[in-house]
């Protein structure tokens, strides 16, 4: 893999929460998937990375340049694009009027090269059909495809994505992995998510924080491979299991460590993270 | 670069401003100025005084919402600097408090108006003070729009020194008091304060404390 995204002994503090604590980091071409929990840092490491918020301690580098200057900061935005968890507008644009004035925000000067690229962008998003139409009058849907248009225009090397699919209903949410996936072609994309079947079906690596901290970094397969023996079906919720639902088989589903005799069953992603999960809680409890 | 970034961004600027808080105070200002003439056959120089000051104090709260930006979020990591938006912000809304501030000084009749250039700085202040609040809550939190706090801490604040103050400041002075020459050098550093503390949250810093650099 060639890195493209560089982070080393990334830190920070909200009064004596440690939101990142010593993050370190390569990213390379492709959709790589950001897992954790509430309070995990996610939001934190992609505002860091973003140049949206400066870090205490430690330092990363963007596809060779390095923020720790105001000239950096500034090669490194040129190159970047950031979709923030919750984008707001100004409603009374419309959705061409509104990624116009981020690509000039982004130095695109020329006119006419910039409506070409402004166009091509909300193609991509399929907006195209309402791109005349006021952003106030767009549904949630649309509004984020109006900000991952806003992120992708100026074609930027390294895009942020923070939640994107989040509020968004199973059609839209399909329509976005789309998307992503066809952004992670030829640039470094890192996707923060609470939606494990995202990060299964667009990533090609995967990394779950908790507590400031990088607690799993690999590929989805690696993941899932956490968990392999240590998902089991049953008749009933095992109480010794760390989770256990039913299914819409009606049998139980046991996430943990196994009695013996158990009926394994093949684990997903879902479950490598729930067990990456319980292994941080189980070093906090010693 | 920066030129034509500017060039180009007038127009979504211009659309972008907060127009209606800032046509609401511009308004009510323009209303105060007029009571004088609407409600009395012979107002008096201390009304004509009042009406000014409560016409700067609502176009001050008019500004504290100059520098809300419901897109900040998307816009957050452009390369465009903020300091550079706000300026553009700024300078478009210039000439159009000055005309507005050159309406409401005409709306007072000319026998009982107070001394111009000092209440012009008087205004001036009370502007800058509301920007610099405004640039303070951009500068130190994530809200997008934190105009409706702002306006309310400078309400309150504005409440405050008028009834707090002491006299021998001569903040609220009236033209014959004997405050009046000092509470303008005083309404000088009120104004210059503001200024600077406006441009010290200009820039974006690049580090929050310390950024270790590593070696490419």
């Amino acid at each position: 893999m060639t890195t493209t995204v560089s982070a080393a002994g990334l830190s920070l503090r909200y009064g004596s929460t440690h939101a990142l604590d010593d993050v370190s980091l390569r990213l390379g071409e492709g959709v790589t998937g950001l897992l954790g929990p509430n309070g995990a840092g996610k939001t934190t490491l992609l505002r860091v990375l973003a140049t949206a918020l400066p870090a205490d301690s430690g330092a990363f580098t963007v596809l060779g340049h390095d923020p720790g200057t105001t000239a950096g900061r500034q090669a490194v935005r040129r190159v970047l694009g950031y979709l923030p968890q919750t984008p707001g507008f100004h409603p009374d644009f419309t959705a061409f009027e509104f990624v116009d004035y981020v690509a000039i925000l982004k130095e695109l000067t020329d006119r006419g090269g910039r409506h070409r690229e402004v166009r091509r962008v909300l193609e991509e998003v399929d907006l195209s059909d309402v791109r005349g139409k006021r952003i106030k009058k767009l549904s949630g849907g649309m509004r984020q495809r109006v900000a991952l248009a806003a992120a992708l225009v100026g074609d930027p090397g390294f895009l942020v994505l923070d939640e994107p699919t989040v509020g968004l209903d199973p059609e839209q949410r399909m329509r976005f992995r789309e998307l992503i996936a066809r952004a992670g072609e030829g640039r470094t994309v890192l996707l923060s998510t609470h939606q494990t079947e995202d990060v299964a079906m667009l990533c090609h690596r995967v990394v779950v924080m908790a507590g400031g901290t990088v607690r799993f970094d690999g590929t989805p397969a690696e993941l899932t491979a956490r968990a392999a023996g240590r998902v089991w079906s049953g008749t009933e919720r095992d109480p010794a299991a760390m989770a256990g639902w039913r299914t819409g088989l009606g049998a139980f589903r046991n996430v943990g460590d196994p009695p013996p005799g158990a009926e394994l069953v093949e684990p997903t992603l879902e479950d490598g993270y729930l067990i990456t999960l319980d292994g941080m809680a189980a070093e906090v409890a010693a | 670069m920066t030129t034509g970034v500017l060039g180009q961004l007038v127009r979504p600027v211009l659309r972008a401003l907060p127009r209606r808080a800032l046509g609401a105070g511009a308004g009510a200002g323009l209303l105060l100025a007029a009571l004088p003439r609407l409600l009395s056959d012979d107002p008096d120089q201390w009304t004509a005084l009042l009406v000014l000051r409560g016409a700067a104090l609502a176009l001050a709260l008019g500004l504290t919402f100059l520098l809300d930006d419901p897109a900040r979020q998307v816009t957050v990591a452009v390369p465009t600097r903020r300091m550079l938006r706000t300026a553009l912000r700024t300078a478009l809304v210039v000439p159009l408090a000055a005309l507005w501030w050159t309406a409401v000084v005409l709306l007072i009749p000319s026998e009982i108006r107070p001394p111009v250039g000092a209440l012009t700085l008087e205004a001036a202040a009370a502007a800058v003070v509301a920007l610099a609040a405004s640039a303070t809550a951009v500068r130190l939190t994530d809200e997008a729009e934190p105009g409706q706090r702002v306006a309310i801490a400078l309400l309150a604040t504005s409440m405050a020194a008028a009834l707090l103050f002491p006299e021998n400041w001569g903040l609220f002075a009236a033209p014959k008091d004997k405050w009046w020459a000092v509470g303008h050098d005083h309404w000088a550093f009120v104004l210059a304060g503001a200024a600077l503390v406006w441009a010290a949250c200009g820039p974006e810093p690049v580090r929050r404390r310390r950024l270790r650099l590593i070696p490419s």
